[in-house]
């Protein structure tokens, strides 16, 4: 027995240690793009497209399910958008609390009748309204049937040719949607998706929907949460997207050319992780038309979410994400090492399915290894001792270099005691945070085998005042 | 591998990295202060240099800019709020000499360093500020470039905003220059540049060259070209064709309404869209009969455009009520339902 938790305590440790530097090597292809850009002056970089002819016009959705809290501000944030040509259409999925009746008071609401296309099928339609104010402010009110069939609805009654999915709770930056359609404008159409950076908007003072004063959070928990940001959006996803094998584009901000996703089929009703399987879907229609069409990412568009504060809620969110991202790669197992997808096949996928996905099971293996091995002698305290190190390497160290990355770079924090305090808080990831990610995201495995369709429940206090 | 190695390891980026929180906070520290520096010097510059710029016998400014210590980056971002505050101030005299005498030799510097992101931002102050002083040395970096990268495109727009007509030539040294790209070059050059060049475009054969010439006279509103816009609708090419159309549609002027005609019944939707959108917005009441047959077009487009076109006429309420009861086609009757009430258009 001793000898099978000897060689597990190996495997774990060769594949934590094969973890990181896949992390470092990330993180060196990711380094050089964005310092080389972090000069860069923001007005003159979006200028020449600002109020120019020349940009696409875009239609931003937003679906919202019980988002009374969030979805005025969400919508007046989106008003304030620097953007030559929008209109914005949020997508009331059934919602069992006053969303539609906010949106319908805020902005002075009446029915229309509307033609929709049914590029796509979805649940019923109730009816359409259409601002009397802004009238290129619109509002889908429709029969339940979940996030994806939401953003469906609203790519129906789209009229532009490229539109914007974001979180019914989200804040963008004025400049976010110009900066994420630049590389789609500058490349001619190469260039067919774009994500942009979502950071946590917990401690910040956003007024009026506007972000007025970057700050951290006092809880530990959401503090925990924006290093993880880092880590995945300026490690991982810059460098995926260096190499075009970008898997995720976040669900809460990013942009698609239509008719390309009215072609894969449009948003995967049957997936908690629709945002994803989106993207490995336009990836893997791509590869077969051998087609040199870009999905890329941005580290700079800045969309502010609100990040849970309670552990139940964190919870859900980690196991839908977990189960999100599992049915995808099972969704798409006959890209996974398949040459004919390059490197999206070759190297993307199994590094989602190894790093990503499986992580979890070896991490937890790990934890309870040290634990038998200090506490109860299943194997020699020493390896126990050497696995603990590998973990901190893994876990804490990997995160705070995230934390001197976006220092280095981006620098949004703008007082000393948020870099001091952010790389302090990273330190502590292994001991507290990591192993309740590690259990969660198990449950997430486990919970992509029940398959319920569910919206997730997120309890808002609204991040604008 | 022993448990020694590992703990040298984790020893060792564990002090690397401190080392590099402490190089962090003390950059944060440095470029705090420094920006404090520069805004106690701008702030303390403002009102000379705005009481310059409305009154230049007032050279309080000139004096007090001599001995800033930073002046390059203070005089650089006056600038540059004067110029994104009032548009006009790009041609402003002013700001081109003063721009001239102060930033020359340190922009001249820059462009040769390495840091490309600065080199970025300071080709696009030049354009700003107008600085014809360095066109030279911007020429001979575009003469020495190979590749049309974003350094090069940002490279031609600013010497293109220098009234540089020698950038249309150099253009055409790289291959598949994107059309955006002619565009930004015909919106900066000068006028009577600009007029070459379109000219010279229409007449030639870069297909590319001739869209971006029709896609800059639908912005621009170049109604001198408007005779050979109508020509280019008997382009043998259906996507000239198109660009033609979606020109005369901005442009909002026809000198001939039977040129438009034939699109109406042409095999291809975008033509018959861009007929029907035409039709409405210049009110060409003889298509009205037409407009109502393409409200039950086979394309959702086409039928959206159809009816929307009829919203610009005097009596399209009625007309719409009408066909939304009484058009033979369901998807037709829908759609003029649909613009009885509803409001097109985007933010803008």
């Amino acid at each position: 027995m001793n000898v099978f938790f000897l060689v597990l305590s190996y495997v774990i440790i060769a594949y934590m240690l094969f973890s990181s530097l896949s992390y470092i090597t990330l993180f060196l292809l990711a380094f050089r793009k964005v310092y080389r850009e972090s000069e860069l002056d923001p007005r003159e970089a979006t200028e020449d497209i600002a109020g120019n002819d020349r940009t696409f016009p875009v239609s931003v959705l937003v679906p919202a399910y019980n988002e009374e809290v969030g979805v005025v501000s969400t919508v007046r944030s989106l008003l304030a958008l620097e953007y030559p040509e929008k209109e914005i259409i949020v997508i009331d999925d059934g919602s069992k609390d006053q969303t539609s009746a906010r949106m319908i008071e805020e902005f002075q609401m009446i029915e229309i009748p509307y033609a929709v296309r049914t590029y796509l099928q979805t649940a019923d339609i109730k009816a359409i309204y259409q601002s009397s104010v802004f009238p290129y402010i619109r509002l889908i009110k429709k029969a339940n049937g979940g996030k994806a069939d939401a953003l469906n609805a609203g790519i129906n009654l789209s009229s532009y040719p490229y539109f914007c999915a974001i979180d019914g709770d989200s804040i963008l930056e004025n400049d976010a949607l110009l900066k994420t359609m630049k590389p789609i404008i500058e490349s001619d159409g190469q260039v067919i998706v774009t994500g942009g950076s979502v950071r946590i908007a917990n401690g910040s003072t956003i007024s009026r929907s506007k972000v007025e004063t970057i700050n951290l959070p006092s809880h530990p928990l959401v503090l925990m949460q924006i290093i993880e940001y880092f880590r995945a959006f300026l490690i991982g996803r810059l460098a995926l997207s260096r190499l075009n094998i970008l898997l995720i584009v976040s669900g809460a901000f990013g942009v698609f050319h239509k008719e390309r996703v009215i072609r894969a089929g449009g948003y995967n009703k049957k997936t908690v992780g629709e945002d994803m399987e989106l993207v490995v879907r336009l990836h893997r229609l791509l590869k077969e038309e051998k087609s040199k069409q870009r999905i890329e990412y941005i580290p700079d568009p800045v969309c502010w979410t609100e990040a849970p504060e309670s552990l139940e809620v964190l919870r859900s969110q980690r196991i839908r994400w977990q189960r999100g991202l599992s049915e995808t790669l099972w969704t798409h197992k006959k890209m996974m090492l398949n040459p004919s997808y390059g490197s999206i096949g070759l190297v993307s996928m199994p590094y989602f399915l190894f790093v990503e996905l499986l992580g979890a099971i070896f991490e937890f293996c790990g934890y309870f290894i040290i634990f038998g091995g200090f506490f109860f002698s299943l194997i020699d305290p020493k390896i126990a001792g050497l696995l603990f190190l590998v973990t901190i390497f893994y876990g804490s160290l990997i995160s705070a270099l995230a934390v001197l990355l976006e220092e280095l770079t981006l620098h949004k924090y703008p007082k000393v005691s948020h870099l001091v305090r952010l790389y302090g808080w990273a330190l502590t990831e292994t001991f507290w945070y990591r192993p309740l990610m590690v259990i969660w995201r198990i449950q997430g495995i486990f919970a992509a085998f029940r398959k319920k369709q569910h919206w997730g429940d997120m309890k808002r206090k609204g991040i604008s005042t | 591998m022993t448990i020694y190695f590992f703990l040298l390891m984790i020893a060792f980026l564990f002090l690397f990295q401190i080392a590099l929180l402490f190089y962090l906070v003390i950059r944060k520290k440095k470029r705090q202060r420094y920006e404090e520096e520069i805004e106690s010097q701008y702030n303390h510059l403002t009102e000379p240099f705005s009481s310059y710029i409305i009154e230049p016998s007032d050279v309080r400014f000139l004096y007090a800019i001599r001995s800033t210590r930073h002046q390059a980056v203070v005089l650089e971002r006056l600038l540059n709020g004067y110029v994104a505050f009032t548009k006009e101030a790009n041609i402003s005299p002013l700001v081109k000499q003063l721009s001239e005498e102060f930033l020359t030799e340190p922009y001249s510097r820059i462009l040769g360093q390495r840091n490309w992101a600065r080199r970025i931002n300071t080709l696009h102050y030049i354009e700003d500020f107008h600085m014809a002083s360095l066109s030279p040395v911007l020429f001979e970096r575009l003469t020495a470039a190979n590749k049309l990268d974003v350094e090069t495109q940002q490279l031609i727009r600013t010497l293109a905003s220098l009234d540089e007509t020698k950038v249309s030539k150099e253009l055409s040294r790289f291959p598949n220059v994107p059309i955006r790209l002619y565009v930004d070059v015909f919106n900066r050059l000068q006028k009577e540049g600009t007029v070459k060049e379109i000219q010279s475009a229409l007449d030639g054969t870069d297909v590319t060259l001739k869209y971006a010439a029709l896609v800059f006279i639908g912005q621009s509103g170049a109604m001198s070209f408007l005779p050979a816009v109508e020509k280019e609708l008997e382009s043998s090419h259906a996507e000239t064709r198109i660009q033609a159309l979606k020109t005369l549609f901005r442009l909002e002027y026809m000198s001939d309404p039977d040129l438009l005609a034939p699109f109406f019944e042409s095999s291809i939707w975008t033509e018959r869209m861009f007929a029907a959108r035409i039709a409405g917005i210049l009110q060409f009441s003889r298509y009205k009969k037409i407009l109502s047959t393409l409200l039950g077009d086979s394309v959702w487009w086409v039928r959206y455009s159809a009816a929307e076109a009829f919203t610009h006429f005097s009596d399209g309420d009625v007309i719409l009520a009408h066909l939304s009861e009484n058009h033979s086609d369901r998807y037709g009757r829908d759609m003029a339902a649909q613009w009885q009430i509803y409001r097109p258009g985007g933010a803008n």
